[in-house]
């Protein structure tokens, strides 16, 4: 590990989860078929002009709220204006001077340890179109042109790809949470930009700043800072720091190393200023605190819940809450009144096991919580075993039917007293030299006679009142 | 065609004209016309009767100016970038004027996307004026101002980012009007600064611009500045009422004592104006001259070029021959962008956007564009203080009558007056404004303007109105004038 | 704040992607002198700077956020139809190397 401290912000591009774009009637949906999301304004046609979709807007009003900003009395909106071939208007609607969002401040974790993350600001603005690369030829699709997306942009305040990847987590949970955004890296939903910079641990003045643009995996994020701490360290060390420029990298994967793609002089002046298209919008204190009542407990608040409230390990708690769905499910059986050991026992092992092994969403799994519920009911009647409740899950689960179906009588559980009493006392006076042992001391012959037991019922007799039953007869 | 729309309506509802008859006529003088003074880019010698209904502007033909986008129709913002330009949906000004049966004719000449004031830099040519072919018309809107001078139909679409409506008209001898920002939705007209664009019309008659005026407005969900104005009927609001009106001038523009060498023109313009004021007061409108700082009048022109060229390097940065428009060569993309816009852009244009560029860079905004944002504001809430104890600011157009085309060199120099650009205040505030048609100085037409406050728009058209009535120049035709 | 040069005129030009004639540049040199000249006026108005720059033509806008309700997309005929090359359903260009944004 480098001797200095690294100093890392982040910006953070998601899109959003709408029906149509941010400021075109568009649709706002993944499409196979090229050009065939468009609305006049995404290509630019002379004479269109911009709308701003209120969804949007309050999503974004929503998310600024989640990182504790402070939102700006009126709402408006910035050009971008820089020319490049997937952008047709030669501007990017964007928000510069009032973002939805500034001076927000959250706390995250990171290897178990609560960290506080200072935000700069987080704003809505436009996406660009698609590119697709040929031998010699670009071919551009403006589907993508005008979708939504979130910007989010940390102060320096991050030190390690750790705490960075796990910020990163961190809000693509509370995207998901608040309903938002699908946050699916894989489908290109959220991008990053990085930067990095070294300095002595006791030094109080930044090093020089490396920016890492446009980084498409939260993996390639954490590669692209350690590279970059690596490189800049290594250069500090050798007395070459001033080859550290103040510039804009990009990480290549395959390499695994960042390249240098403009140097600080070379930056764009993007000439904002704002647009006079779309007027200045006075946010309603009353559609705040609409927004506001709407945002659910987030990850780590209910984490914090689940354990305080509910009694579940730091492990168990930080499974469910890991995806929105897995915590609704266990809410749902809360409130079904399984018990919440019991629920989180099910959910963390039988069921996550079964959706990451059969790679479905939660959402679309067979075994609904009421579902669930039936089998749980009948342990607890004790009228099957855990394993057989066990079996019984998988079979559901493979067969899309009811539990119930699969419970015969044939499978009850013995639980009445008296006939496992008979039972009990035929085993212990067949058993009488081990029934002297126990006595004198050998405690743990007490699960032979256990063993003895089901082995006589076939594994119907239930265990706890079996237990019940021999304590009673053996310490007599 | 030389008639007013409601002449021209009681005509074919009594048959003793119909719809086709008007639009043969129009499309036959706009080739005269074309031939003369070279005011069209597209004649539609297609275009078709309409079924003649209550509405007054069934049946009659009209001019598009080029800016507007026409489905179907080519539309070129009279630029090269966009010389074949076929756009696929129609502004929503224009679909209102469809939907209530008027037939467009032709599509007019301007100054390439709107961006000059002579008529002279459109891709197809010079625009002269009808009234002396030596002459311009002034601009943008040239194609237009001429046409409905020339009498080819007694309307045309105009779009007025400084004075684009007012100025052309005061030079053609017709009237120029655009209703408060907003009132006429901007969907479909190609943008020069978007936050001072308007859409507004050139008519030959106070009452023809109410009627054409009362169908193109309304609000639409397609821009987001337009707003309801359902509850205004500018036609039916006309009724000479002005007695006890208050207006006010502007003395530092128009006492022939704030100018040390003053023309002959300057002379008589002012003069004339004077004579418009006498005419005010027999109607009964009370008149005050009053003060503004002349600083700020000073800062006007500098002022309306910063705002104007900054916004319009945006607004024009589609303009690029990737999607639309004829693509440029080059061995890359951005070389043939490159190449699209040298070719495409005309220079006044080019040197526009560079100096747009140079002030909205970072470190020249504050300067620069804010402080040309700050001044608007004064200009604006000044006039706004007038409009609490006047009607309207009634001003002269320009410092006289329209400019030779030899001379004309569309450059802003050191001696521009505020007296010719003070119209832009109403683009500044989105005031309402309108010039009507006020005499003639060597023959040749001169024009007074009246802009008033926001929403205020029937106020505004029935003073102009009621003065119309009271001068000989309603609905005149240009006749041009022997010179030698 | 940078002089305006000859030099800085061409380098805007080309970050416009519009090339300038030598004539062409000089008057851009000449019209900006002018503006240059009334606008440093300005920065001697009295408390100019207290002033809230006017971004937009009223201040008075009253307006509806759009409802979050999509269109169907344009026919891919009219999308394209004034395109100079297409490929499908796409637009073509030469192949784009590097990247902006």
């Amino acid at each position: 590990m480098s001797k200095y401290k690294a100093v890392i912000g982040l910006e953070m591009h998601c899109e959003l989860k709408s029906n149509s774009k941010v400021f075109s009637s568009g649709r706002n949906s993944y499409n196979e078929t090229p050009n065939d999301n468009i609305a006049a304004v995404d290509m630019a046609f002379p004479g269109t002009l911009p709308v701003v979709n209120k969804k949007c807007v309050r999503d974004a009003l929503m998310m600024s709220m989640v990182l504790n900003c402070k939102q700006p009395e009126y709402m408006y909106f910035d050009r971008k204006n820089y020319y490049y071939p997937d952008l047709p208007k030669g501007y990017q609607i964007t928000q510069m001077d009032a973002p939805v969002g500034i001076d927000g401040h959250i706390e995250i974790e990171c290897n178990g340890k609560r960290i506080p993350i200072d935000i700069h600001d987080i704003h809505l603005e436009e996406d660009a179109a698609s590119l697709d690369h040929y031998y010699d030829t670009s071919c551009i699709d403006y589907n993508r042109a005008g979708v939504p997306l979130l910007e989010l942009v940390t102060e320096p305040c991050l030190h390690s790809a750790e705490e960075a990847v796990a910020f990163l987590e961190h809000m693509r949970s509370a995207y998901k949470y608040c309903d938002v955004s699908e946050a699916d890296t894989k489908k290109g939903q959220i991008r990053c930009d990085v930067n990095v910079s070294i300095m002595e641990p006791d030094a109080t003045e930044f090093g020089t700043r490396v920016e890492i643009k446009n980084i498409n995996s939260f993996g390639n994020v954490y590669d692209a800072i350690n590279y970059e701490i690596k490189r800049q360290s290594e250069l500090k060390m050798q007395g070459r720091y001033d080859e550290v420029e103040q510039e804009t990298r990009r990480f290549d994967e395959e390499s695994g190393t960042t390249i240098r793609m403009r140097s600080k002089v070379d930056a764009i002046d993007y000439k904002y200023f704002v647009d006079p298209n779309l007027p200045k919008f006075k946010i309603d204190k009353k559609w705040l605190e609409e927004i506001k009542k709407e945002i659910p407990l987030l990850a780590l608040e209910r984490k914090d819940k689940y354990m305080q409230e509910l009694d579940l390990s730091d492990y168990d708690a930080g499974v469910i809450v890991k995806e929105r769905e897995y915590a609704e499910y266990f809410e749902e059986c809360l409130d079904l009144g399984i018990d919440a050991k019991t629920a989180s026992n099910w959910l963390t092992t039988q069921i996550l096991g079964e959706i990451n092994r059969e790679e479905v969403n939660l959402k679309d799994f067979y075994l609904t919580p009421v579902l669930l519920k039936q089998i749980i009911d009948e342990i607890k009647n004790g009228t099957i075993s855990s394993k057989q409740a066990k079996e019984i899950f998988y079979k559901a689960v493979e067969e899309k039917k009811e539990p119930k179906s699969f419970i015969s009588s044939d499978m009850a559980q013995i639980s009445n007293k008296e006939e496992l009493e008979k039972v009990i006392i035929s085993i212990l006076e067949e058993n009488q030299s081990q029934v002297e042992a126990y006595k004198n001391g050998k405690d743990n012959l007490f699960d032979y006679f256990v063993g003895q037991v089901m082995k006589n019922t076939r594994g119907k007799a239930n265990p706890v009142v079996t237990k019940e039953i021999l304590k009673e007869k053996l310490d007599k | 065609m030389d008639k007013t729309i409601e002449e021209l309506h009681e005509m074919l509802k009594n048959g003793s004209v119909s719809s086709q008859e008007l639009v043969n006529e129009a499309i036959k003088k706009s080739h005269e016309i074309q031939e003369k003074y070279n005011a069209f880019v597209t004649i539609l010698d297609d275009a078709k009767e309409t079924k003649v209904t209550d509405n007054l502007l069934s049946g009659i033909p009209f001019g598009i100016k080029d800016n507007y986008s026409t489905k179907d129709i080519l539309s070129t913002g009279s630029s090269n970038t966009l010389k074949d330009y076929v756009p696929f949906y129609t502004a929503t000004a224009v679909q209102n004027l469809l939907d209530a049966g008027a037939i467009p004719v032709n599509k007019t000449v301007l100054d390439e996307f709107g961006m000059g004031g002579t008529g002279t830099t459109g891709h197809t040519g010079i625009v002269k004026n009808p009234w002396d072919s030596t002459r311009m018309t002034a601009g943008s809107s040239a194609g237009s101002a001429c046409a409905v001078a020339a009498g080819v139909y007694p309307y045309a679409l105009g779009s007025d980012t400084g004075d684009s409506i007012r100025k052309p008209a005061a030079f053609c001898g017709i009237v120029g009007y655009k209703p408060t920002y907003g009132m006429i939705s901007r969907y479909g007209l190609f943008p020069f600064a978007s936050s001072l664009d308007h859409c507004g019309v050139l008519t030959r008659s106070v009452a023809d611009a109410a009627i054409v005026t009362d169908t193109m407005k309304g609000i639409d969900e397609h821009d987001m500045t337009s707003w309801d104005s359902s509850d205004i009927h500018l036609y039916e609001s006309l009724n000479r009422e002005v007695k006890g009106k208050k207006l006010c001038y502007i003395k530092e523009l128009c006492d022939i004592e704030s100018y040390e060498n003053p023309t002959d023109e300057l002379k008589l313009h002012l003069e004339n104006f004077k004579k418009s004021l006498e005419i005010c007061s027999s109607l009964g409108i009370e008149i005050e001259a009053v003060s503004v700082d002349k600083k700020l009048l000073d800062a006007l022109p500098s002022v309306y070029v910063a705002i104007s060229c900054a916004e319009a390097t945006s607004n024009m940065s589609n303009l690029t021959g990737i999607i639309f428009g004829p693509r440029g060569e080059g061995k890359n993309v951005m070389e043939m962008m490159m190449d699209h816009r040298t070719k495409g852009f005309s220079p006044l244009i080019k040197r526009r956007f560079v100096i747009g560029s140079y002030i909205l860079q970072k470190e020249n905004q504050e300067r620069y564009f804010k402080n040309a944002q700050r001044v608007r504001r004064l200009l604006v809430d000044t006039w706004k203080k007038l409009f609490e104890t006047y009607d309207a600011v009634i001003l002269p157009v320009g410092s006289g009558p329209a400019k030779h085309l030899d001379g004309s060199k569309d450059i802003l120099t050191k001696d521009t007056a505020a007296l010719e650009e003070h119209l832009q205040i109403g683009n500044f505030g989105g005031f309402p404004s309108i010039t009507i048609p006020s005499g003639f100085i060597n023959k040749l037409p001169v024009a007074l303007n009246i802009t008033g406050n926001c929403y205020d728009d029937a106020n505004i058209l029935n003073i102009a109105y009621a003065m119309e009535s009271k001068m000989p120049y309603k609905n005149q035709i240009a006749k041009e004038v022997n010179h030698e | 704040m940078s002089k305006f040069t000859s030099e800085l005129v061409d380098d805007l030009a080309a970050k416009l992607l519009i090339g300038l004639s030598h004539e062409e540049n000089e008057m851009v040199l000449d019209e900006f002198a002018i503006i240059d000249e009334n606008l440093s006026k300005v920065e001697d108005f009295e408390n100019i700077k207290n002033i809230e720059p006017m971004t937009h033509c009223l201040d008075d806008f009253t307006f509806t956020l759009r409802e979050d309700v999509a269109s169907e997309s344009i026919p891919i005929d009219e999308a394209l139809k004034n395109c100079g090359k297409t490929e499908g359903r796409e637009v073509e260009v030469p192949k784009v190397v590097g990247g902006e944004n």
